[in-house]
């Protein structure tokens, strides 16, 4: 087979993994070729909008398991194909050399058992280490079920290594994934956490799950979330709008991927690493779903309008935080500059603070910015509708930049 | 009215030092240009012939911070027209309220000088990603980018650190500027100094942008295609140089 089949196959077989960030890891030139960027790199965007910056395939997309959901289980009658180290390794130094890539996203099916294909990435990713001297960024998918002897060695030659979740629950993943089990998973998470420093896995771990191929509601997601990064320190959770590419009676039949409500999701999980908000805050038995038409942290604040409006030059960070519309930048710009001079509203557009939507909650020195009787929850909600920016302009995949 | 334009040499250094200068004196410029200046017929041009002191720089640091004079520089590297001026009045604050010049974004000098300074870093930073290397028959990376800011030494030193070990030559499109690194340095040099064209592609350079193309057009899922979004984070105006785009353009 031609080297541009493979790679066709085996990019086909990989696109489906949501990650492809190359930041957090400081990574130096040592006498060879490349290094990491701290911040993360984007070299192309793909046709539908998500940053490319990794070659991100399989190694082989030959696989002895059946997950329901996988385009590669072994029930499916496709074209499998399995890339020798040596191919990968040039491809990878091709490709970063003439500056498409930031380096390699690896994952594979499994040949054989875990160990056996554990062996075989360690093989190929230390052979583009130490033979071709390659200090791009590197990011591996461990092996569930592989021996730790074995991760702990993939851990020291790769910037991330992360092991998917893949759905909310362990009873889904029993259900559509039989031969895996959330404890293989989680006993992966422990041990990179217990082992992250500089030298293993440097830029830290991350997840996947896979929405809507299972009945779980956003809560039940949202928690699963929480629990991971509470325990495990998780730099991510991806989410991935399922897509349904085989038929079976276990799968729903869904014509489009959920990609408003992997939106919103990704929108919360922010509220939670950066905002200081718990899963609780946002959803509970009553709504475990989030509002499509409204973003979770302005549906929150509508529901505590008892908290707002908020003088800019007075409320606290995190105060500040809680206002819809403003970010941790603006947030830190309001408090370095409000020691130095009263800010008025006029002052937050030089200060490239956006007010769009932020301008329904604050209040700048004693000044609503309309008729202070417009403050009301109708108004509010039903412009805040009308501005709800749809995920074809955002991508929370991408906002990932300095947040690994 | 005033019209007189003060003139530097057309390096950092030397913009600094007439500024600092017009500040000691108590001059306030009607505008601040380099010696390429095409002047209008009301001007009153001024050189001053300032010498360069190289402890401006400490000075600088010593009065704000590291950060403070990183912003100045690249506030001078902006193709804005009047980025002299910005300079000017962001130095004068900066002696004012040293490094806390930054928090004082309600003054439009400040303000604006930040947003300039910010546009330079995005440039570089989206550069680090889009720019596209070719492999020439003498083995040699070339890219050429159309660089709106004056980024081309930003860009090297960036390329300096991935790619010590290849030669590699970067070209300013829209200065007629090349970067040319031999695997120790890089020199920047214009185009009078340089000649590239009779270079042809490496046999296995058509091979490796077929592969990458094929890759680039597996990698996006068909079921999610997002024109708009791919627009906002990749626009238009880079795809020329972008390989893997120029079947769309
Ligand atoms: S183990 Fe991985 S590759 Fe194999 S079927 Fe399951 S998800 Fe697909």
């Amino acid at each position: 087979m031609q080297l541009k089949e493979k790679l066709i196959i085996l990019a086909d077989s990989a696109k489906y993994d949501a990650s492809c960030s190359s930041s957090g890891s400081m990574r130096k030139n040592n006498k060879g070729i490349g290094n990491a960027a701290f911040s993360g790199i984007c070299h192309s965007f793909a046709s539908d909008g998500r940053c490319i910056s990794l070659l991100k395939i399989l190694m082989t997309n030959c696989c002895i398991y059946d997950c329901k959901y996988c385009l590669n289980r072994k029930s499916n009658n496709i074209k499998r194909a399995t890339f020798t180290p040596e191919e990968i390794c040039a491809i990878t130094i091709n490709f970063y050399k003439r500056n498409y890539i930031e380096g390699l996203f690896l994952s594979s099916g499994i040949i054989k058992n875990a160990n056996y294909t554990m062996e075989l990435l360690i093989k190929t990713i230390s052979l583009l280490r130490n033979k071709y001297h390659f200090n791009g960024y590197i990011h591996a998918k461990a092996i569930l079920g592989a021996d730790q002897m074995l991760v702990k060695k993939l851990g020291l030659l790769v910037d991330r290594l992360s092991a998917n979740i893949e759905l909310p629950t362990s009873d889904s993943l029993k259900l559509l994934a039989p031969n895996k089990n959330q404890n293989q998973v989680n006993d992966i998470m422990q041990y990179v956490h217990d082992h992250k420093d500089e030298k293993f896995v440097p830029s830290g771990q991350s997840t996947q799950m896979i929405i809507g191929a299972t009945a779980e509601s956003d809560l039940q997601i949202m928690q699963q979330s929480e629990k991971m990064y509470h325990n495990y320190s998780l730099k991510r959770v991806f989410y991935s709008a399922y897509i349904p590419i085989n038929n079976d009676k276990l799968l729903p039949a869904l014509k489009l991927p959920p990609l408003k409500r992997e939106h919103r999701l990704y929108q919360a999980d922010w509220l939670l690493r950066f905002y200081n908000f718990k899963v609780s805050d946002l959803l509970d038995l009553e709504n475990p779903n989030f509002n499509i038409l409204i973003d979770p942290k302005a549906n929150w604040a509508l529901k505590h309008l008892e908290l707002f409006p908020k003088e800019i030059n007075t409320a606290s960070y995190h105060e500040l935080l809680q206002i819809p519309g403003i970010g941790e930048k603006s947030a830190k710009r309001i408090i370095s500059s409000r020691k130095h001079f009263k800010i008025t509203f006029k002052d937050l557009k030089l200060m490239g603070v956006v007010l769009k939507r932020a301008k329904y909650f604050i209040i700048c020195d004693g000044k609503y910015f309309a008729n202070t009787n417009l403050f009301n929850k109708r108004f509010i909600e039903s412009n805040l509708i009308l501005e709800d920016k749809s995920p074809n302009t955002h991508n929370y995949q991408q906002l990932s930049l300095f947040n690994g | 009215m005033d019209n007189k334009i003060y003139l530097y040499d057309n390096n950092f250094i030397g913009l600094l030092n007439l500024i600092s200068f017009l500040i000691t004196n108590k001059i306030k410029p009607q505008n601040i240009k380099n010696l390429d200046y095409q002047p209008n017929l009301l001007d009153e041009l001024i050189n001053l012939n300032i010498t360069i002191d190289k402890e401006i720089f400490k000075y600088i640091i010593k009065t704000s911070n590291k950060d403070i004079l990183r912003i100045l520089y690249y506030i001078y590297l902006s193709k804005y027209d009047n980025k002299e001026l910005v300079i000017y009045y962001f130095y004068l604050n900066m002696l004012k309220y040293h490094a806390n010049v930054i928090h004082m974004r309600n003054l439009k000098c400040v303000s604006l000088g930040l947003k300039l300074a910010h546009q330079v870093k995005d440039e570089v930073h989206k550069l680090k990603g889009f720019l596209r290397f070719q492999e020439l028959s003498n083995k040699i990376l070339y890219a050429k980018a159309y660089l709106n800011n004056d980024v081309l030494y930003l860009l090297s030193c960036h390329f300096k650190n991935r790619l010590p070990l290849e030669y590699w030559i970067i070209k300013d499109e829209n200065r007629k500027m090349y970067s040319v690194y031999d695997k120790h340095n890089f020199y920047i040099v214009s185009e009078e100094n340089f000649n590239l064209s009779t270079e042809k592609l490496s046999n296995n350079e058509k091979n490796m942008q077929d592969l990458w193309k094929e890759f680039y057009r597996t990698i996006g899922i068909s079921e999610r295609k997002n024109d708009k979004c791919r627009m906002n984070f990749m626009p238009k105006k880079y795809w020329k140089y972008i390989i893997e785009m120029e079947q769309d353009i």
